[in-house]
C-alpha cells in the first residue's frame, strides 16, 4: 500500500489542466465525423504510441477521451477524429483552422509495438474503430520493413460512413497492403461487399504463428469477430482489443471506465485478449 | 508508548490548546440526531460520545465538490487553483476513520500522484478516541479493532468516564507540548466495548468467497431493495470515484471547472457518449460496489477497502446492510461448496 | 442578432413565470444574450416569430392545443418551463378520475359550457426541444438551460436523484428524521432544495427514468405510511408518466 510518507512534495502533477492545442486544419469526414489536426504549442510534442487517447476539452462544456488518429510525427502535430454523438463532440464540429482546444494525455497503454515487429499485421475496425486504429495502419506503413503482411478488414454501415477515403484508395492499390471491405447495407454504386465485418474472415489465409491481430469496433462486434478468428485457430495472445469505456479522468482515479477491477485508461484502452478474457465486463 | 491521563472536564482546553498548531476539525452535531466534522469555534460544542459523522473525514482532503480550474471564454484561457497547506488537526477521529484516510492515501497517491490531495494532506495532524460500537459498526470484522492506533498521532481512550491519552508519534508529542492538565500514568486496557455487529469470516477468508460469488444470487435480492441513490457511495469513506462539470456564469464569458463526488450505484455511472450502458442494471452495480470493497483492490493490497464504519448501511433509506449481504454470500458459498461435497 | 425570446402560460399558476422576473441580480446579464418579445407577466409587446418560445403549463382544453400548435409553428426551439409544462404536474391528477366526475365537481351544473381535456404534457401535443423541470422551476435551472442555448451546448440532464445533492450538502437525510422523502427516485437539479430546508420532496423533478417503483413503494411503506399514501406521493407530481 502506497503511504503518505513514501511521498514527496515535488512528486505531485497536476493531473487536470488541458494543454491549448491550435488546430490546424479540419475537414468534415462524414455527416457524423470531423477530422481534425492539431498542434502542440512552443514545439512541444505529443508523444504517444498507436492506439493511445488524450482527453479532448471545450472551456464551459467539459471533457471527452478522444483515440489519437495519427501514427507518431515527432513534428508536435498529431490527429483527431471526432463523431458527434455527445454534448461536446457536437460542440467541436464547429471548430475549424486557428480554434483552440484542450487536451490533457496521452493516456492509457497503446498497441504493444514490441510484440508485433516482424510479424504479420491484421487489422480489424468497425465503424469508427478504424479512428484508433489508423494510428497502427498508418504506424506500419511508415515503418513498412519491420513488419511482415498488413491486412486490414474493414466494415462499416453504408458506404456513406465510411472514413478516410482517399487513405482507403491508397490501401487499395498498394501492393503491400492487403485491403478488404465491406458494409451491412449497400447503396447505388456500391459494387463491393455487402454483409458484416465477420464475413470477410474465414476466407483469410493466415500464418498463424506470425499474425497479430487489432480489433476495434462497436462493443457488439467483438465476441463475434473473437469467435471467428478462433474458429481460424488464432491464439488468444495475439488479438488486441480496443476497448471503448466512459474514461472521464483518464489518470485511474475517476472510476468511471471501471472493467470489473482494471481502470480502462490505465491498462487499456488496449488490451491482449488472453488478460481481459476472464473479466465479464469486458465483452 | 508515553500515557497521560487527562480529565474529561479539560478536555475543550485541549482542543483549545490544538489550536495553537492549527485549525482543529472536530465532530459537532448536526439536525436531530446527526454528526458533520467540522471547523471548532467554540470547543465547548465539540462532541466526543458520536457514533459516526454523516459524511467521513474524507472531505477534507477530497471535497465533495471542488473547483479545479477557472476559465475564461473569451481567451480560451485558464487559470489554476493553488491549494495552500495549512496545519490542521483532526480531532476526536475514529479508529476505522482513521484507516479509511491510510486507504484514501492509496487510492489517490499511487499510479499519479494527485497534487491537490496530496497538498491537503500535508500537516494534518490526528488525534483519535475510542467508541462505543453501536448496531451498525463492523470494524473489528474487517481487521480495525476500536484501539487500532494506526496513522493518529494522539490517541484518547476513555476510561471510566475520563481519558487516557497515548502518545503514538513525536508529531503526537510535540501537539501536547505545554499543555499541563495531563498527569503521567499506565494504559488501562478496556475490556467490555463489544461489537453487535459481525461478519461470519475473518476477513482473509473473504477473497475466496467473492472469488465465486460473481454470479450468486444474493445480488438480485438486494438490487430489488435498491432504489439507486447513491448514498452508500457517498457516504462511503474509501470511495473516490468523481464526475467533471464545466459551470458558466450568467454572462457567458468565464466560467469554471469543478469535480463531484460521484457513486457507482447511479445508473448513469458507466454510461458512454453514444448511450452505451456498460453496468446498467442495478445487479451489476450493486456487485460493482461490493467487488471494489472486498476483491478488485483487496487482491492487490491485501485488505478489505471496507472500514466498517456501517454508514453506507446506517443511512441506506431501504435498509440494506452491507454485513448481511457479505453474510448472504458466504451462506450462499457454504450451500454450493456442500453441494459439491455431496456430489462427489 | 440575439434570439428573440417568448414566454408563453398554458394551464398553471404561472409561479415560474414569476420566479423567471425574480432574477433581479441576474436579469441584465441575461438580456445581453436575448431579446425578450413577448412576455404576458411583464410586458405588452408581440411579435410574430421566435427563436424561443418558453411554455409554462400543461395543455388541458381544445382551445389549449390550438394555442401551442399556433406557437410550435412560429418558434424555431420550443422549451417546456416547470413541471405542468413538462409532464402535465399536478394538473395531471385530474387524469386520475374520469372526465365527467371533475367536470361535475369543478363546474356543477354548468359542466357542459366548459370543454375540457386530460392535463396533458406538452410534449404530448406537439414537439418539445428541451425541457426545465420543477415546481417551480429554479432560477438556477433556467439559467443553465439559458447559457446552454447561448453556448450551443446540451443543456444538462440530470440522471441522478436528489439524494446524491442531499449527501454532497451533508444535509442529514429526512428518513432518520422520521419523514417519508421521494428523494432517492426523484431528478436532481434543485440542489436539494427541499430537504435542505427540513421539506421532504415531493417528486416536482419528475422520477428517474426506470426507477425501481417496487423497491421504492416499500421503503416507504416500511418507515411508516400506507401503500395507499406511498403512490399517492408518487403520483403527485407524476400521474401522466409513472404507472402504479
Amino acid at each position: 500500500m502506497k503511504r503518505i510518507e513514501d511521498v514527496k512534495l515535488h512528486e505531485a502533477q497536476d493531473l487536470y489542466y488541458p494543454t491549448m492545442c491550435q488546430v490546424t486544419q479540419a475537414r468534415q469526414l462524414t455527416e457524423m465525423e470531423k477530422w481534425y489536426e492539431l498542434e502542440m504549442p512552443d514545439g512541444q510534442d505529443l508523444g504517444h504510441s498507436p492506439g493511445q487517447f488524450v482527453e479532448v476539452s471545450a472551456f464551459g462544456i467539459g471533457e471527452a477521451p478522444i483515440s489519437i488518429s495519427s501514427s507518431p510525427s515527432g513534428t508536435g502535430r498529431f490527429e483527431l477524429c471526432i463523431r458527434q454523438i455527445g454534448t461536446l463532440t457536437n460542440v467541436l464540429k464547429k471548430y475549424e483552422a486557428g480554434d483552440l482546444i484542450g487536451i490533457r494525455g496521452p493516456f492509457g497503454k497503446g498497441y504493444p509495438i514490441e510484440k508485433f515487429l516482424g510479424k504479420d499485421i491484421l487489422i480489424i475496425a468497425g465503424g469508427i474503430g478504424l479512428v484508433p486504429l489508423r494510428s497502427l495502419i498508418n504506424y506500419v506503413l511508415d515503418h513498412r520493413r519491420d513488419f511482415g503482411r498488413l491486412i486490414i478488414l474493414y466494415g462499416a454501415k453504408t458506404p456513406a460512413e465510411l472514413l478516410f477515403k482517399e487513405e482507403i484508395a491508397d490501401w487499395t492499390t498498394r501492393d503491400d497492403v492487403e485491403f478488404y471491405m465491406t458494409v451491412d447495407q449497400g447503396a447505388e454504386n456500391w459494387t463491393g461487399n455487402i454483409g458484416v465485418i465477420t464475413t470477410l474472415i474465414p476466407g483469410l489465409d493466415l500464418n498463424l504463428n506470425a499474425t497479430m491481430a487489432a480489433i476495434t469496433g462497436p462493443p457488439v462486434m467483438y465476441k463475434f469477430v473473437i469467435m471467428s478468428l478462433k474458429s481460424k485457430q488464432l491464439a488468444d495472445d495475439h488479438i488486441y482489443v480496443s476497448l471503448e469505456r466512459r474514461m472521464k479522468c483518464g489518470v485511474g482515479k475517476c472510476g468511471h471506465c471501471q472493467i470489473n477491477g482494471v481502470y480502462c485508461c490505465q491498462d487499456g484502452p488496449v488490451f491482449n485478449y488472453s488478460a481481459i478474457k476472464p473479466l465479464e465486463e469486458a465483452l | 508508548m508515553e500515557c497521560f491521563s487527562l480529565l474529561r472536564k479539560d478536555i475543550p482546553a485541549l482542543i483549545d490548546h490544538l489550536g495553537v498548531f492549527g485549525q482543529v476539525i472536530a465532530p459537532h452535531r448536526k439536525g436531530d440526531a446527526s454528526y458533520s466534522f467540522e471547523t471548532v469555534t467554540d470547543s465547548s460544542k465539540v462532541v466526543l460520545d458520536y457514533n459516526r459523522t454523516l459524511l467521513p473525514l474524507k472531505k477534507n482532503f477530497f471535497p465533495p465538490v471542488e473547483k479545479l480550474m477557472d476559465f475564461s471564454l473569451k481567451d480560451l484561457s485558464y487559470t489554476t487553483v493553488e491549494v495552500p497547506l495549512e496545519p490542521k488537526v483532526f480531532f476526536a477521529v475514529h479508529s476505522y476513520e482513521m484507516q479509511s484516510i491510510l486507504r484514501l492515501d492509496h487510492s489517490m497517491l499511487s499510479g499519479n500522484v494527485e497534487s491537490n490531495y496530496l497538498n491537503r494532506r500535508q500537516k494534518s495532524r490526528f488525534v483519535g478516541i475510542s467508541f462505543i460500537p453501536d448496531e451498525f459498526h463492523f470494524s473489528e470484522s474487517v481487521g480495525i479493532t476500536i484501539e487500532e492506533l494506526e496513522g493518529f498521532d494522539l490517541y484518547l481512550n476513555e476510561v471510566e468516564d475520563d481519558f487516557q491519552v497515548y502518545v503514538i508519534t513525536k508529531k503526537g508529542r510535540s501537539l501536547i507540548q505545554g499543555f499541563n492538565k495531563l498527569r503521567t500514568t499506565e494504559p488501562e486496557i478496556v475490556a467490555e466495548r463489544k461489537f453487535k455487529t459481525k461478519i461470519r469470516y475473518h476477513y482473509n477468508r473473504l477473497p475466496r468467497v467473492f472469488q465465486y460469488a460473481y454470479h450468486a444470487d444474493v445480488w438480485a435480492e438486494v438490487a430489488s431493495r435498491c432504489v439507486g441513490c447513491g448514498s452508500c457511495n457517498l457516504t462511503c469513506p474509501t470511495c473516490f470515484c468523481f464526475d467533471v462539470n464545466d459551470e458558466v456564469t450568467v454572462t457567458a464569458e468565464s466560467g469554471m471547472r469543478e469535480r463531484t463526488w460521484d457513486s457507482c450505484m447511479l445508473v448513469t455511472f458507466a454510461q458512454v457518449a453514444g448511450g452505451e450502458n456498460f453496468r446498467e442494471h442495478t445487479v451489476n452495480r450493486t456487485r460493482h460496489r461490493l467487488y471494489r470493497k472486498f476483491k478488485y483492490i483487496t487482491d492487490e493490497e491485501g485488505l478489505p477497502w471496507c472500514v466498517g464504519c456501517g454508514r453506507c448501511t446506517a443511512f441506506c433509506p431501504a435498509g440494506i446492510s452491507l454485513p448481511e449481504i457479505v453474510n448472504d454470500l458466504i451462506r450462499e458459498d457454504e450451500k454450493a461448496r456442500h453441494h459439491q461435497r455431496v456430489l462427489v | 442578432m440575439k434570439p428573440q425570446v417568448a414566454f408563453f402560460d398554458f394551464t398553471s399558476c404561472e409561479g415560474c413565470q414569476l420566479n423567471k422576473l425574480n432574477l433581479e441580480n441576474d436579469l441584465l446579464d441575461i438580456l445581453k444574450h436575448i431579446d425578450i418579445v413577448e412576455f404576458r407577466e411583464a410586458m405588452d409587446d408581440k411579435a410574430d416569430f421566435y427563436d424561443i418560445a418558453f411554455i409554462e403549463g400543461s395543455i388541458s382544453s381544445p382551445s389549449c392545443v390550438e394555442r401551442i400548435h399556433d406557437i410550435r409553428r412560429r418558434c424555431t426551439t420550443l422549451v417546456a418551463i416547470g413541471s405542468c409544462a413538462v409532464n402535465g404536474g399536478v394538473n395531471a391528477m385530474k387524469n386520475l378520475h374520469p372526465i365527467d366526475e371533475v367536470r361535475e365537481t369543478v363546474y356543477g351544473k354548468d359542466k357542459y359550457l366548459f370543454a375540457t381535456l386530460p392535463a396533458m404534457a406538452v410534449s404530448a401535443v406537439v414537439k418539445v426541444d428541451y425541457e426545465v423541470r420543477g415546481c417551480p422551476m429554479t432560477q438556477q435551472d433556467f439559467l443553465k438551460l439559458l447559457i446552454s442555448l447561448v453556448l450551443g451546448k446540451e443543456p444538462p440532464k440530470y440522471g441522478s436523484p436528489v439524494c446524491v445533492e442531499c449527501k454532497l450538502k451533508e444535509n442529514e437525510c429526512l428518513y432518520n428524521r422520521g419523514m417519508v422523502c421521494l428523494g432517492p427516485i426523484t431528478r436532481a437539479g434543485c440542489d436539494a432544495i427541499c430537504p435542505s430546508f427540513g421539506q421532504f420532496c415531493t417528486g416536482c423533478r419528475g422520477l428517474l427514468d426506470n426507477s425501481n417503483l417496487d423497491g421504492m413503494l416499500e421503503l416507504m411503506t416500511s418507515h411508516g405510511i400506507s401503500l395507499d399514501e406511498a403512490k399517492k406521493r408518487m403520483l403527485l407530481y407524476n400521474s401522466n408518466e409513472v404507472q402504479l
